[in-house]
């Protein structure tokens, strides 16, 4: 099997773009990948990381005339054990959450995954679309309390006639690129004030304010320092 | 052969040697013919996704199951594989009927993988049905609609009945 690297997501590509990851989340069959592959079209070609089950597609595009380019992973079917592995949320800067418009289920679940997701990435932009609208024309006259009630931007889309879902991916990737570009400032800018505070703090402080450092703000990291301040206090 | 040149009219199962048989109807002439296509090594033990993409994937039959949904290939296959099973026909049935069904309340990540795939390729059926791509005089890459909600209907029930947590 063919071996691919794991990406960085922090470092620029070699071209000097700018690198974003953006990762789907919902049910089995809710069209995530159908989504993906609406969006790329010809471009669809999957890469397959070897470690993981997991698929991901680049995406190479402009934002504010700088160049960017799009990792979408996509979950190669690990939502059917219920939980991602944790790799699947590192360094993301984008979330969309899809749920099916002709199964209620999907729509309930998406509680727990935005739960999941949070617990990994507790500031990353989250999108949540309502798939398969060509299957059921009353559903855009619905109104959707999940996405309100966590103040998300909310898509009709359909993978099959299309519509919305370029627009969709496109509001997505700019805000993927700003949180990246924002994050990495007020990391600066958190990074200099505990580079003060480690003069005064212990080693072990040190590492993990080290640790944080090299994802944006807020991540997995966080959970490991749960896990260590268990044994501190 | 153009597609238009024939019409599939049934479709069946062959059990011992395990194959897939369909009839089909030549235009031009008005005849039936009758077409069998052998499931080779097939055993109570193969998987049926695979078996069925062999099929379709086979230059040989191909203009003739390029009229049957997968779906429908798979549950004849899983029919077939159910009998070597040592399964009743009734209960091969009334399984296949539930693998066919799409049941809004069910959660999809609970299934086994054979299921999910059936499920999928039922509803592929549906995406196929409205699908507009590249080609078709009404494709546009980059498809914008807004939708208007009045608040006349809410979720139907959706957000109801929630047991959903604060967090």
């Amino acid at each position: 099997m063919a071996k691919t690297v794991d990406p960085d997501y922090d470092k620029d590509g070699t071209d000097g773009e700018t690198k974003v990851k953006i990762i789907g989340l919902g049910d089995s069959a809710v069209g995530k990948s159908k989504l993906v592959e609406r969006f790329l079209m010809d471009g669809y070609k999957p890469q397959q990381l070897s470690t993981y089950a997991l698929t991901l597609f680049n995406y190479k595009t402009q934002v504010n005339d700088s160049k960017v380019s799009v990792d979408f992973w996509d979950t190669a079917g690990q939502e059917r054990f219920n939980n991602m592995h944790p790799s699947y949320y590192h360094q993301a800067h984008a979330c969309i959450l899809v749920f099916d418009a002709t199964r209620k289920v999907t729509y309930k679940n998406l509680t727990n995954w935005l739960k999941e997701l949070r617990e990994y990435r507790p500031e990353i932009p989250v999108f949540c679309c309502c798939n398969k609208i060509d299957a059921d024309p009353n559903v855009t006259k619905k109104v959707f309390g999940f996405p309100k009630k966590h103040n998300m931007p909310f898509y009709y889309v359909s993978a099959s006639d299309g519509r919305n879902v370029v627009r969709m991916f496109k509001d997505c990737i700019k805000a993927a690129v700003s949180y990246k570009n924002n994050s990495t400032d007020f990391m600066d800018e958190i990074m200099r004030e505990l580079e003060n505070y480690d003069l005064e703090s212990d080693r072990k402080d040190k590492d993990e304010v080290f640790d944080s450092g090299t994802d944006s703000l807020g991540n997995s990291s966080e959970k490991e320092e749960n896990k260590k301040s268990g044994d501190d206090s | 052969m153009g597609d238009e040149e024939y019409e599939v009219k049934k479709c069946g199962v062959r059990f011992n040697p395990p194959a897939i048989v369909i009839t089909y109807l030549v235009k031009s002439t008005s005849k039936l013919h009758r077409r069998t296509m052998p499931l080779r090594n097939f055993t109570a033990n193969s998987k049926v996704d695979k078996a069925a993409e062999e099929l379709r994937t086979n230059p040989r039959h191909l203009k003739y199951l390029s009229r049957i949904t997968k779906a429908q290939l798979e549950r004849l296959i899983t029919i077939i594989r159910d009998k070597l099973d040592g399964m009743s026909l009734a209960d091969s049935l009334a399984r296949n009927d539930r693998m066919d069904q799409i049941d809004p309340e069910e959660d999809l990540n609970k299934v086994d993988e054979e299921t999910l795939k059936r499920k999928k390729a039922v509803m592929d059926i549906e995406f196929e049905k409205h699908r507009i791509k590249p080609g078709d005089p009404s494709f546009q890459y980059d498809i914008s609609v807004d939708f208007e909600q009045n608040g006349e209907i809410e979720a139907a029930g959706w957000d109801s009945d929630s047991s959903e947590g604060e967090f």
